[in-house]
């Protein structure tokens, strides 16, 4: 065996482990960004990207305090996650995604075990959400959030055992705390079997 | 047969220190301000004593902080691309630091980087952030139980203060 045959296979044997690593990553916990993220930060004036892993959630709910009533449920909650991705794109002016684009950012994210369960869209303002959630053996597993206003636009995603309502426990990790806020996920079903609120289904779509 | 090998071992000799060198050598914190000092001509003001604070920090939260470095940058200016700074930093700060948050302008005005890196029951927290104008760089060893236990007792301290008579 020859150095030149040696140098392909290691070459060769390097990535199937890359392979393998990138499979493993995307099927444990946060997904790969999606090409389109990286065509909307190309574009976008500010961004802000978060990405806590299930360790650092466990590390980040150690500064909650659990004597306090508040900050012992958000810990018990980030302990459970698996892990917790935003992406916020801010644009100088509108036009700068389309809503192709939104659609193939939702179309990254919506596999089979998602659920759409929000669907809002303001035609005054120009702005939609989306909120998906995904469902293993009918328990909430994941949510999605995908908000796009004429200027900016937000996705928020969250592995693990998590329910709209808990959402706005999460004030505590950067002000994800404000996604209780979101339209309609408050009348979100916490067992997953309602499908009203596919889009186009909900009170809030105007469209 | 003996001569190439001692030719390949002087040439190992002399090829590992250049490479080391070129490659800047250090890394974690110092090799960060360094490669910020070089890369954008700018030099870090070094605040006197900084092992001592670190030492009192970690003495006075015992041990809920420690390892302190703060490397200061006061006007800069220079333009910034956010994605050469994050290569920067990351090719520097060595393996097990995981991003976090990172926030970047087009502009370059405004950019925050924060890694995270479990050190056993300890958290290794980095911090780069830049406002147009100044760019802090903060590195500290904290842990989270024996740092929320310094905070309760001085929001108790501060209740039992705010309490009327």
């Amino acid at each position: 065996m020859n150095a030149k045959t040696i140098a392909l296979r290691l070459g060769a044997l390097a990535l199937i482990a890359a392979g393998f690593a990138l499979i493993a990553r995307a099927q444990d916990g946060l997904p790969l960004p999606s090409p389109v993220e990286k065509e909307l930060a190309a574009r976008a004036t500010d961004v802000t990207e978060v990405t806590l892993d299930k360790n650092m959630l466990g590390f980040a709910a150690k500064f909650l305090n659990d004597k306090d009533e508040d900050e012992a449920g958000a810990r018990k909650l980030i302990s459970g996650l698996q892990g917790i991705y935003v992406r916020e794109y801010e644009f100088d002016k509108e036009g700068q995604y389309s809503m192709d684009d939104v659609a193939k950012l939702r179309a990254y994210f919506e596999t089979p075990e998602w659920s759409p369960i929000v669907h809002e869209h303001e035609r005054k303002s120009g702005e939609t959400t989306d909120v998906l959630i995904k469902l293993v053996n009918g328990e909430t597993r994941g949510m999605f959030v995908l908000a796009a206003e004429p200027k900016e636009l937000t996705i928020v995603l969250i592995l693990g055992p998590i329910h709209p309502e808990d959402l706005s426990k999460l004030g505590g990790l950067g002000g994800l705390g404000a996604l209780g806020n979101l339209p309609g996920v408050h009348q979100a079903p916490q067992d997953g079997k309602d499908k009203t609120g596919k889009p186009g289904d909900k009170k809030g779509d105007d469209e | 047969m003996r001569r190439i090998a001692f030719f390949l071992v002087c040439f190992l000799a002399l090829i590992v220190p250049v490479v080391v060198l070129a490659s800047g050598g250090e890394g974690g914190f110092d090799g960060v301000v360094h490669s910020i000092e070089r890369g954008y001509h700018v030099h870090a003001t070094r605040i006197p004593f900084m092992g001592l604070v670190s030492f009192i920090s970690g003495g006075a939260t015992h041990g809920g902080v420690s390892n302190l470095h703060v490397a200061e940058f006061d006007n800069f200016s220079a333009p910034m691309d956010g994605e050469d700074l994050t290569r920067m930093v990351e090719q520097k700060l060595g393996s097990g630091w995981q991003r976090v948050v990172r926030e970047t302008s087009r502009g370059g005005q405004e950019q925050s980087l924060i890694y995270m890196r479990p050190e056993g029951s300890r958290m290794g927290l980095f911090v780069l952030d830049s406002d147009g104008n100044e760019l802090d760089v903060v590195q500290v060893s904290v842990d989270p139980d024996h740092l929320n236990d310094t905070i309760n007792q001085y929001s108790h301290h501060r209740n039992s203060e705010d309490r009327p008579d």
